[in-house]
């Protein structure tokens, strides 16, 4: 008799409940370290999963002019966040059952009717820094989605399809780290990951000026286990983001090669340490940097699409 | 179709050119006049570490010679030169760009784009000639034209003239490692004239004018 394995249905439940239970993880290291960079003794690791304790059990408080779908908005998009771990490779280099049912614009989409959801629900609450906040994400995701079609384009070109796994056991068996348009193509993709989880210098996430909110800004009118599942869900947005940065561009090291519940078991603190190390490196960012001006974002917007670009034209230019 | 993974002493090469072109995009965009001499400096500095680079894998001890010769020019003497000038004029910024940033680095992507189609349409192969190296070094060409077209003051100018010569460095030390270094030698010799040249311009248009920005060079004087 073999080893005994773990059925992947097993294992894709255990991507999902990996990212569900340690994103708040994730952001407690990273929210201490920055802590500590600035001199600050700052929150416990554990602190965002006592917060998520308190929100759960407080009331839940609607504005008079909101419909459903300021209570629906927090759960479809905590849905969404449950789903996209499904398509990527968190635990294993194998692709599981529902690996392949969705490629990366796939998985891109899901994040964006996340994305979408939340800013609906902000625009619905009528709070004037609630729909700044939402109208602001809006316009910055729509000028971060050519720069995403360019990253997926050079990952096709590496892999002539745009599958994560395949993607990941490429950067794993040839020399691709080194390739400079996978550099390029990484590098806008950190960018993106940047302003997408709404740091520095895209946007202060610990800041409560509304004028400089564009993220936070849109569940300003959440209370209780709505706002609960919004921080929660941002957290898991974050490690998602997290983990296709380094399980798909940069470092897809220490995953699972088959289902033994050693290795599976391995693969969890693998990834969530090396999503702690990447977490720090976006503290320094946090420190080393200022926040830029509304206005200045575009460009920021627009180094990180002439990063993708060169990546496709390096490719087009000869095997990059 | 699947792009074919280059050998890793060719990717390096590869990422040397790409870190001297997106210094180049980071010139365009510095809006200081000392930070964009910065810039020059750490762009010749990455030529020197890819001219040591190409001299240690492929075998060229000459390389070493002209490594050292670009350090001491283009790292230090130049940029001091200029720094030294820019302290005598006490000009921290000057003139405008005609366009805005995103719109300046949008046009040098375009621009970028047509140097990689171009090289390109060669179809060479790039087992016969590094044409990843070699697109990327004309990119940097054409974005030092940008460079120089778009922004309106003398340092910007000679700082886009000066890069050019970069990007003429890594062409030839990627693409025709062979050549004889009495050639690279007369590449820095041209530069040494352009310095001597551009200070000279920077210090009479300083003087003449009171300031180091070219738009106002089309009002007739006197």
């Amino acid at each position: 008799m073999g080893p005994s394995v773990v059925v992947p249905q097993g294992v894709q439940a255990l991507q999902v409940l990996t990212i569900l239970l340690g994103a708040p993880l994730v952001s407690g290291v990273i929210s201490h370290v920055e802590a500590r960079l600035q001199g600050r003794r700052g929150p416990r690791i554990l602190q965002p999963y006592y917060d998520l304790a308190k929100l759960f059990r407080k009331e839940t408080l609607v504005t008079e002019e909101s419909s459903w779908v300021f209570l629906a908005a927090p759960i479809v998009a905590f849905g969404c966040y449950l789903i996209v771990p499904l398509l990527i490779p968190v635990l294993t280099t194998y692709p599981l059952p529902l690996g392949y049912s969705g490629d990366i614009l796939g998985g891109g989409f899901v994040l964006a009717l996340a994305g979408f959801s939340v800013a609906l629900a902000g625009t619905e609450s009528g709070a004037p820094y609630a729909q700044l906040g939402s109208s602001r994400a809006m316009t910055f995701g729509a000028l971060i989605e050519p720069t995403i079609l360019f990253v997926v384009f050079v990952v096709a070109l590496i892999t002539a399809t745009d599958l994560p796994y395949a993607m990941a056991a490429n950067v794993r068996t040839t020399s691709e780290v080194v390739r400079p348009g996978h550099i390029l193509a990484a590098l806008a993709f950190f960018l993106v990951v940047l302003a997408d989880t709404g740091r520095i210098p895209v946007e202060t996430h610990t800041g409560t000026l509304e004028f400089g909110m564009i993220d936070e800004g849109r569940t300003l009118e959440h209370s209780g286990p709505a706002l609960a599942l919004l921080r929660w869900g941002s957290a898991m947005k974050q490690l998602i983001l997290y983990t296709i940065l380094i399980d798909v561009f940069v470092a897809p090291w220490g995953l699972a090669a088959s289902g033994t519940p050693l290795h599976v078991g391995l693969a969890i603190p693998a990834l969530l340490g090396k999503a702690m190390v990447v977490g720090v490196v976006f503290a320094l960012v946090d420190n080393l940097f200022s926040k830029l001006r509304l206005f200045k974002i575009t460009e920021f917007l627009a180094a990180s699409f002439g990063l993708a670009l060169l990546a496709v034209l390096v490719f087009y230019a000869g095997g990059g | 179709m699947v792009a074919p993974v280059p050998s890793t002493t060719a990717a390096v090469d590869d990422v040397f050119a790409i870190l001297v072109l997106l210094t180049e995009f980071g010139m365009l965009r510095a809006p200081l006049l000392r930070s964009q001499v910065r810039l020059y400096a750490f762009q010749s500095l990455v030529v020197t570490a890819l001219a040591v680079f190409v001299a240690a894998t492929q075998h060229v001890g000459a390389l070493y010679g002209l490594a050292a010769f670009s350090f001491a020019l283009k790292v230090v003497a130049v940029p001091a030169v200029v720094l030294g000038l820019l302290r005598g004029s006490r000009t921290d910024l000057a003139g405008s760009s005609v366009l805005g940033v995103a719109s300046m680095t949008l046009i040098a992507l375009a621009v970028s784009a047509f140097g990689f189609f171009a090289i390109g349409s060669l179809h060479i192969h790039p087992m016969a000639l590094p044409t990843t190296a070699l697109a990327v070094s004309t990119a940097v060409i054409l974005v030092a034209f940008v460079l120089i077209i778009l922004r309106s003051d003398v340092v910007s100018q000679a700082m886009g003239f000066f890069s050019l010569e970069n990007g003429v460095s890594v062409a030839s030390l990627v693409v025709a490692t062979g050549m004889p270094l009495v050639v690279d030698v007369a590449f820095l010799f041209d530069l040494l004239v352009a310095v001597v040249v551009f200070g000279v311009i920077m210090r009479v248009h300083h003087t003449r004018s009171r300031t180091l920005s070219t738009e106002e060079l089309d009002r007739l004087q006197g």
